[in-house]
């Protein structure tokens, strides 16, 4: 009952996130990483983490220390950790690459980085972890959108903790057998409770609640949302303890506990898409806004992506079409499902920082006023084009053709990043109707307060 | 029925710099049944009047020298519930509001520009009525920012939210 008000650090983690998914998508339109080089190459390990850890979970962690509040009406437990989990992530992620570079020959020096690497980005997580989780603590009982956010962050635990297992085996910290097994066979649980549980489950459980929020549609709980979050806890459950009693006890291999996951996964997934459909039809807003309308290609790429998962697993996976499929599900919907959402929210937070006291005091623009949509839609149309393009690439296994698809979604991405930084310059809003009636360049892409 | 009011002094919190405010929830969630809390700050502590105010309590402060206050929360006789709705108002003695606002269908963040802009005409001691889809987040912690007290619930559908606003007789003090 408390409220929810600006968090300081979102737009610092929205920042560094951005600048990562940029790098990302140089270093594949230069040919760094698969498909130009093998799926389980170093620089693809670069490629892939530059891109989980550095774009999409600093922009979940950036948007939940902001939202989670909002979810439960409840303030952040400790509003000032942020930042020290930023520093550690970022200089976590850090070392990481550089280990990996290492691994690739590269000369990096002596320092053990991975094991380093690994214990930054554990500490970073743990404190964001323990923030977030005290605070949906302090709510009890809390909704459904809160229940999904609260399995995402179990779910990035057994990602963190796998991670520790990798990076210390293969920088030669331990021996032990059973982390051994672990970390020769368990990369696709790291891989499937990152992108399924960490990422997808905890935007399905923002997206329940936002959605409604911006769309105006009504946000009654209903028994398929309920079910969805049943099986779609249960999948991660099946891999984050199944997948290791599985290899370690039972010394099975990791395809029966993935399988009994993507079953729990494909129910989770198609009673959210139907929730998603009925709020689309019950909404009250007439006009579907861009954030909105790019949310919805980004969930048929997911519906794509989970349709050529099955196939590709009843098939019998290549590199080639592990390799697609995981690309569409990183691009098609995890970052076109960000880009969409920033779209949204950098005006909104930014319209809150520049005019919230005065609301009511005086004529404000709109949030609105603060975007261009005419102008950002083309970016959009752009990188989707490119996604499909560079996934048709990588099934065909088209390296050259695929690299020309990562430049196109690079020129998409910095021209919507370039969008969002006009809004937080407030460059559409006349000068008439500026905060201080003159136009302060504000605290842009640092701390918002 | 009465115990020994519990004491909480948040004066080193704040002078380093830090926000008091999960302490003083933990304190006063940590209370037993008709328990004061006796509440130590650097300064008067009056958006905290209206949050503890939902919670049931009643409050007397005075300037204990140099700059510090104390403040005693004490449970009111009446309070059942933590979770004050809208009807409960009438018993805590809140006139009428003079003005309605239904701002169920409008698109965000309209509902919250319109009802700040209404508040700002209230008098000292009226009450406005706004009625929203959900709960109004991000407008709350504005109308604490300015002063203002409020009471807010969902009605039994789930589906409209009632928020009543009263501007109280000093609202700069909040500042």
């Amino acid at each position: 009952m408390f409220g929810a008000s600006l968090s300081r650090w979102t737009m610092s983690y929205f920042t560094a996130a951005l600048c990562a998914l940029l790098c990302a998508e140089a270093l594949m339109a230069a040919g760094v990483g698969f498909p130009s080089q093998p799926l389980v190459a170093p620089l693809t390990l670069v490629l892939v983490h530059l891109v989980a850890i550095g774009w999409l979970s600093l922009l979940m962690s950036g948007a939940l220390i902001q939202f989670v509040p909002v979810l439960v009406a409840k303030p952040l437990a400790h509003p000032e950790l942020p930042v020290v989990a930023l520093a550690l992530l970022l200089t976590g992620l850090g070392s990481l690459l550089l280990g990996f570079l290492g691994m690739a020959g590269f000369s990096v020096g002596s320092m053990p980085w991975l094991p380093l690497g690994a214990i930054g980005l554990a500490g970073g997580f743990a404190l964001n972890l323990w923030n977030l989780g005290r605070t949906l603590w302090s709510a009890r009982p809390v909704g459904l959108p809160a229940r999904f956010v609260a399995a995402g962050l179990l779910s990035l635990v057994g990602v963190v903790m796998l991670g520790m297992i990798f990076s210390l085996t293969l920088g030669g910290w331990t021996t032990n057998a059973a982390f051994l097994r672990l970390t020769s066979e368990g990369i696709p649980f790291h891989a499937a409770l990152g992108l399924g549980g960490w990422l997808t489950f905890t935007a399905m459980g923002v997206s329940y609640r936002l959605l409604a929020m911006f769309m105006l549609a009504p946000e009654a709980e209903h028994r398929s949302s309920r079910i969805a979050f049943l099986t779609g806890t249960m999948a991660i459950l099946v891999i984050l303890i199944g997948g290791p009693v599985c290899l370690l006890i039972f010394g099975q291999g990791v395809i029966p506990p993935l399988l009994a996951a993507l079953a729990g996964a494909l129910v989770s997934l198609a009673l959210y898409g139907q929730d998603i459909m009925r709020l689309y039809r019950t909404r009250k807003r007439p006009k579907i806004e861009l954030n909105a309308r790019v949310f919805a290609w980004a969930l048929g790429s997911l519906g794509l992506a989970v349709l050529l998962l099955v196939a590709v697993a009843a098939l019998g996976p290549t590199d080639r079409q592990i390799g697609g499929v995981v690309f569409l599900f990183a691009f098609g919907w995890l970052t076109a499902l960000g880009l969409a959402k920033l779209y949204k929210i950098v005006a909104f937070l930014t319209w809150l920082e520049c005019y919230g006291m005065l609301l009511g005091k005086r004529p404000t623009p709109r949030v609105q006023d603060l975007v261009d949509e005419p102008r950002a839609m083309p970016w959009f149309w752009l990188y989707f084009t490119g996604v499909g393009a560079a996934s048709l690439a990588m099934f065909l296994g088209a390296p050259l053709v695929f690299r020309g698809a990562a430049f196109a979604m690079l020129i998409a991405t910095a021209r919507i990043s370039f969008e969002l930084v006009l809004t937080r310059n407030l460059a559409a809003v006349p000068r008439a109707m500026l905060p201080g009636g003159h136009r302060a360049w504000p605290r842009l892409h640092l701390p918002i307060l | 029925m009465t115990q020994a009011s519990r004491e909480l002094d948040v004066r080193p919190i704040l002078r380093s710099g830090g926000e008091p405010f999960s302490a003083i929830m933990q304190a006063v969630n940590g209370l037993g049944a008709g328990q004061a809390l006796r509440l130590l700050a650097t300064f008067e502590p009056v958006p905290l009047y209206t949050v503890l105010g939902k919670k049931g309590f009643d409050h007397a402060a005075r300037e204990i020298g140099d700059g510090d206050w104390e403040v005693l929360f004490t449970p009111q006789a009446q309070a059942a519930s933590a979770q004050p709705a809208p009807n409960g108002v009438a018993a805590s003695g809140w006139p009428e509001p003079v003005r309605q606002l239904d701002n169920r269908d409008l698109d965000p963040p309209e509902p919250m520009v319109r009802t700040l802009a209404a508040v700002e005409e209230l008098q000292p001691g009226e009450v406005l009525c706004a009625l929203l889809c959900r709960e109004p987040v991000f407008l709350l912690p504005e109308l604490g920012k300015r002063g203002f007290e409020w009471l807010g619930a969902f009605e039994a559908d789930r589906t409209t939210y009632k928020l009543l606003i009263r501007k109280g007789a000093q609202p700069e003090a909040a500042q």
